[in-house]
């Protein structure tokens, strides 16, 4: 069904997602519990520049990452330096890019999710013994997982269709960077891809509708409870 | 013994509170905004007061002198809130063990087994709280709140969201707490009636401040007492001289301004001075002494004022002292009763509450 090319393109568009999926998780149930439950001055500002990626170009998106993160960027050298990561023109430079673009989506969900638990539970939980953060793992995260869960399909989701901002980025390396969006355009410009094309994104629809789909079920179920 | 002096700056007024705890079970008794749950919060550590000091079995929880303040989970003192605050994700059982856990073995006073026999949860123990009625919600919060093994309970108006019937059969479970697993409690409500099931022992809180403390009897006509007395359960309280006792027929003579009552066994020796509660909606208005009725009592008195408090129809008798009666504006109407009146209070044995000696 797949060439073998074909298949590589698939396997690194579900690596890149799982992978932005973890790498969102943390940020997004820490600044979704801050925005949900602290008040803060600038909180409003914290908002926009969360959800800043859902409206920016894409391309834009990829522009800024590229000046912050490449070899001469603000942090690349940093980055690179100290942790050792390599991120323009690399798989993990994707993973960033399309995390970036997923992250307002994530947020969302996982703040609607902790702003759904009662805080007096939290209150509940540290009269019976539980230190804060415990209080916090057990109780409120523990409730909101269904709203983790979601926003980690559609951030999922949303990784696997990242065009701007991943080629802006990484550029659109065969093998290290050419995810499913990327590798389609690349076989558009193709003299007789329109088949790998075809396959490709059919093979998308079906991955997107799946994660969508998955997500809306758990949504469901949690407005049921 | 519980000491709390503490002062909290609210949004409209502020806690200002010394008070002493020394008996198993206080109540804390106001009208709504008064500064209850809040004050419960300062004890448990939720909320952090402005500046004072908390002190348990002479252990600081808290002094702004000393600067400690212990973090909730470390004062072990367990929460009953009004609203029963069972986590929705867990089972019976492991609400039940949530605080259980967390401890360690030498800690506990009660094991699960005791508390659920205790409570009579056996039936609920793998239901989530989502399929519980209120009066199981509350039995599962309290015996959560036991298993922590906490040297004092705090608790919220528990059983104010449950229908009489219910609170009927919780109480005597709060009961068992107090007696069997002595676990000094601080009680906060609004029914008179719900704390003498208890306790004698009140503090009156007032916007924020302590009105009265003490035995209730001895507190409830204070001038800033009465006005929420009534208006929240309506306790009428006499002072009586107690006559004779008849322990087989569980009565007890008294008499009050030449009138005498029979009252449900109280075993102090004739020839004291008691106080006696009764509620105003047990009492029965009637012009004529009737015939053929079960109830032994009737105090002969004159219609002072008939009033309306807050909702409340309310026809104040004077018998020596004033009784509130509560009535339906039908029976005001049909007994045509008007100040001036002469009219006959009906009361029965079993409604009348015995309280402590007069001093």
């Amino acid at each position: 069904m797949l060439n073998s090319q074909e298949w590589g393109v698939l396997a690194l568009s579900v690596r890149v997602g799982i992978c932005c999926v973890l790498l969102s998780l943390p940020p997004a149930v820490l600044l979704g519990w801050l925005l949900a439950r602290i008040e803060f001055r600038g909180k409003l500002l914290l908002d926009g520049i969360c959800h800043l990626p859902l409206v920016l170009p894409p391309v834009v998106t990829g522009y800024l990452l590229l000046t912050v993160f490449s070899r001469s960027g603000l942090l690349g050298g940093f980055v690179e330096g100290v942790l050792g990561l390599r991120l323009a023109f690399d798989w993990k430079g994707a993973v960033l890019a399309s995390a970036v673009v997923g992250f307002p989506l994530m947020l969302r969900a996982v703040r609607l999710a902790i702003e759904g638990v009662d805080p007096r539970l939290e209150r509940a939980a540290r009269t019976l013994g539980a230190g804060p953060l415990r209080a916090f793992g057990t109780v409120t995260l523990r409730l909101a997982s269904p709203g983790l869960l979601v926003g980690s399909l559609l951030a999922f989701a949303r990784s696997l269709g990242e065009f701007g901002a991943t080629i802006a980025f990484v550029s659109n390396i065969p093998g290290e960077t050419q995810t499913l969006p990327l590798a389609i355009f690349a076989f558009l410009s193709q003299p007789g891809g329109e088949a790998g094309v075809a396959r490709l994104a059919a093979i998308s629809v079906i991955l997107s509708l799946i994660a969508l789909v998955a997500s809306e079920a758990v949504a469901r179920r949690m407005r049921r409870r | 013994m519980l000491s709390i002096r503490v002062t909290k700056s609210l949004s409209d007024f502020t806690l200002d509170v010394a008070v002493d705890c020394p008996y198993p079970v206080t109540a804390v008794f106001g009208p709504s905004g008064a500064g209850k749950t809040t004050l419960l919060n300062l004890v448990a550590g939720l909320l952090r007061p402005d500046r004072g000091e908390i002190r348990i079995d002479g252990e600081c929880l808290f002094s702004t002198e000393e600067k400690i303040d212990l973090p909730p989970e470390r004062r072990r003192i367990g929460y009953v809130f009004q609203d029963d605050l069972l986590f929705p994700h867990l089972t019976v059982m492991h609400n039940l063990r949530y605080g259980y856990g967390l401890l360690s073995p030498g800690q506990r006073r009660f094991n699960v087994a005791q508390v659920v026999d205790l409570l009579e949860l056996q039936p609920l123990l793998d239901r989530r709280p989502g399929r519980l009625s209120g009066g199981e919600r509350q039995r599962v919060a309290l015996g959560r709140a036991i298993l922590t093994s906490p040297r004092l309970l705090l608790m919220d108006e528990p059983l104010a969201s449950l229908d009489q019937g219910l609170k009927d059969r919780i109480i005597p479970y709060l009961r068992h707490i107090r007696s069997d697993l002595r676990i000094p409690m601080l009680y906060v409500s609004h029914s008179v009636a719900e704390i003498l099931g208890l306790t004698g022992q009140v503090i009156v809180l007032k916007r924020g401040h302590v009105v009265a403390s003490g035995d209730f009897f001895n507190v409830a006509h204070l001038p800033d007492v009465l006005p929420l007395v009534e208006a929240h359960g309506f306790e009428n309280v006499l002072p009586v001289d107690l006559l004779s006792n008849d322990a087989d027929r569980g009565v007890s003579r008294v008499r009050h301004r030449g009138q005498e009552l029979l009252a449900p066994y109280c075993a102090r020796p004739p020839g004291r001075r008691i106080f006696i509660g009764i509620r105003a909606n047990d009492i029965i208005l009637c012009r004529n002494r009737p015939e053929g009725l079960s109830i032994r009592n009737a105090l002969k008195g004159r219609i002072m004022e008939i009033a309306n408090v807050g909702g409340k129809h309310l026809v104040y008798v004077d018998v020596g002292k004033r009784l509130a009666v509560e009535v339906t504006p039908e029976a005001v109407e049909a007994l045509a009763l008007k100040a001036g009146d002469f009219i006959l209070c009906l009361i029965k044995t079993h409604s009348i509450r015995i309280g402590p000696d007069v001093e």
